[in-house]
């Protein structure tokens, strides 16, 4: 990790309370199919969130919506108190594929959001090279993206989205595709790129470990139609051990909530087999 | 990374090595890839000689040479008959070449983006498509009799499908995660028509105007053959057949096939260094796919 980054970190006094992010009794179907029943929550300015649930619950969806990519069928989602029309700047999105552009080098591909935004060609590289570097790519600014590996890859994709700076981060299993040394130092860099952002943080993932040692809270999704069946505050202070008993706590707590449910899923799927047979 | 970095005073010494191994390199591969022609030509060469075969119907490389060296008449390049061929072949087969592109571009990029235009326009371009352009010739010849117009027309043709194919390919094979990026930064429509839709849809782009301009050239021998009046290199080689002059229509046909080498290898292979294969590294093309 870079030496800027490795500093003691403050402790976090818990997140400011105004809402940053609202949804109010969320429903989205796609053609005729339900994929989200009903989502109401309120995430606050400066909260890292983490939203867990079995595949294919709708997780990413419920991302695409706060982006404004994808339209809700019913109800609404507020960000700032406004009305989600459709993306804008103001939310930066991590895709769970990186989605960089083969055609830009490492650098730009990070300068994107602010040539798009019109920022000068030194300032730009300025702002995204600190990114770069505290993702731990300097040196590989020129490459292209089919030159790295799938973790530089995905911090590119991270360092793109800090370099405009979004108030709030939309980050889909951003570690799900690492092998598990990248993914430890990575969940690291998050905690400390976290502090120094300063942002609101909402992370999609399927790993309790990832969830429990990074957010404030935890959502837990049901399985498809999805509704939240658990909202768990995690209040320890960071950086956080996965070793420490307190984390192992809520690590079992979440997990129990999250099996109950994929037990309950699995019956009810087996039971429609059984009937259906 | 390299494997040798050496210290400051060796450096030159390294960077003539790593020139000559190119330069060495480059020869080699030019050498390999003459050499089947060479041997090729020495047993025609042979064959003719010796009798096997009526020099008549076919002439030897060395006659076929002799007649472009006077055809060329290089102590005269103005007046040079072969050079003028070439030259109006050319015009016309880059004059269609670029109109297919001014127009097939846009309209690909317009039906790769747009659903309803596409499966309205999609069941017609299957059957365009397959088309051979030559088949318009007669048409053309009805409408604008013999000329540089009938020939030009039919030349785009060839060339426009195959465009307006790839563009619709390279824009529909985008992924929408690709548009959300740019969209959730802010992107104007321009924007994401510059920084996504184009370089995004570029190499298929550049293998649709590979092959674009690989059937305009092809199509352009035929429309000579037919509606050229003076000039071109189509023309040359039918007119020679009046004359019975096969060395002539050898000379015709070399220079086709090295052209068409030539623009195929020199200018598309250079288009495709600077884009795809420094995107991609060494070649491997669609490895992000
Ligand atoms: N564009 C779409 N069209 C149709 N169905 C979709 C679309 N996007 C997602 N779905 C469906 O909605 C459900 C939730 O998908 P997703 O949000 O990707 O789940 P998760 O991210 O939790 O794995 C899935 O059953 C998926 O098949
Ligand atoms: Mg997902």
């Amino acid at each position: 990790m870079s030496v800027e980054t490795a500093k003691i970190l403050p402790l976090r006094d818990g997140a400011g309370t105004k809402p940053k992010i609202v949804a109010k009794n969320v429903q989205k179907y796609f053609g005729n199919v339900l994929a989200m029943e009903d989502i109401s929550c309120t995430i606050n300015e400066r909260e890292f969130v983490a939203i867990i649930g079995p595949s294919g619950c709708g997780k990413s969806t419920f991302l695409y919506l706060i982006a404004g990519f994808e339209k809700a069928s019913q109800g609404e989602l507020l960000i700032n108190n406004e009305l989600v029309v459709g993306p804008g700047p103001d939310r930066g999105v991590v895709f769970q594929e990186f989605v960089l552009f083969p055609w830009l080098t490492v650098l730009r591909n990070a300068t994107l959001g602010l040539d798009i935004k019109g920022v000068p060609r030194q300032e730009a590289e300025e702002r995204a090279r600190k990114w770069l570097r505290l993702t731990g790519l300097s040196g590989f600014e020129n490459a292209y993206p089919s030159s790295l590996s799938g973790g530089m890859k995905q911090r590119v994709a991270i360092a793109r989205a800090l370099s405009y700076d979004p108030e709030v981060l939309l980050l889909d299993e951003p570690f799900g595709a690492l092998d598990v040394q990248t993914k430890n130092y990575m969940i690291q860099d998050l905690q400390n790129l976290w502090v120094e952002a300063n942002r609101t943080i909402v992370m999609i993932t399927h790993s309790v470990s990832e969830a429990v040692q990074l957010a404030d809270r935890v959502l837990i999704l049901s399985s498809r139609p999805s509704r939240i069946i658990a909202d768990v505050a995690i209040k320890l202070p960071h950086p956080r051990d996965l070793r420490d008993p307190q984390v192992r706590r809520y690590e079992d707590e979440v997990t129990a909530l999250l099996s109950a449910e994929v037990d309950k899923a699995m019956k009810r799927e087996r039971q429609t087999f059984a009937g259906r047979s | 990374m390299s494997n040798a970095t050496p210290s400051a005073p060796f450096a030159g010494v390294a960077d003539e090595q790593r020139l000559r191994s190119i330069l060495y390199r480059g020869a080699a591969s030019a050498f390999l890839f003459a050499l089947p022609i060479i041997v090729f030509l020495l047993i025609w060469e042979t064959t003719v000689r010796l009798g096997w075969i009526n020099a008549t119907i076919l002439p030897s490389p060395s006659n076929i040479a002799r007649r472009a060296w006077v055809l060329l008449d290089p102590a005269d390049p103005a007046k040079s008959i072969l050079l003028t061929h070439i030259v109006v072949s050319l015009w016309r087969a880059l004059s269609s070449f670029a109109l297919a592109c001014v127009l097939a571009i846009p309209m690909g990029l317009f039906l790769g983006l747009n659903r309803t235009a596409y499966l309205i326009a999609s069941p017609l371009l299957s059957l365009l498509l397959p088309l051979p352009a030559v088949a318009w010739a007669p048409i053309f010849l009805v409408i604008f009799g013999q000329g540089d117009i009938t020939i030009i027309a039919v030349c785009f043709l060839g060339a426009f499908f195959p465009i307006l194919y790839s563009t619709i390919q390279g824009v529909r094979a985008i992924g929408r995660h690709s548009l959300w990026v740019v969209r959730s930064m802010g992107a104007s429509r321009f924007d994401i028509f510059r920084r996504v839709l184009l370089p995004g849809a570029l190499p298929a782009l550049i293998s649709g105007l590979k092959l674009g301009m690989a059937h305009s050239w092809r199509t352009l021998v035929a429309a000579e053959m037919l509606a050229a009046l003076t000039h071109g290199l189509g023309f040359m080689i039918f007119a020679a057949r009046s004359y019975m002059d096969v060395s002539t229509m050898f000379v015709g046909i070399v220079c086709l096939a090295l052209i068409g080498l030539l623009i195929e290898r020199g200018v598309f292979g250079s288009l495709e260094a600077l884009t795809i294969h420094r995107w991609h590294g060494n070649g491997k093309v669609g490895s992000h796919r």
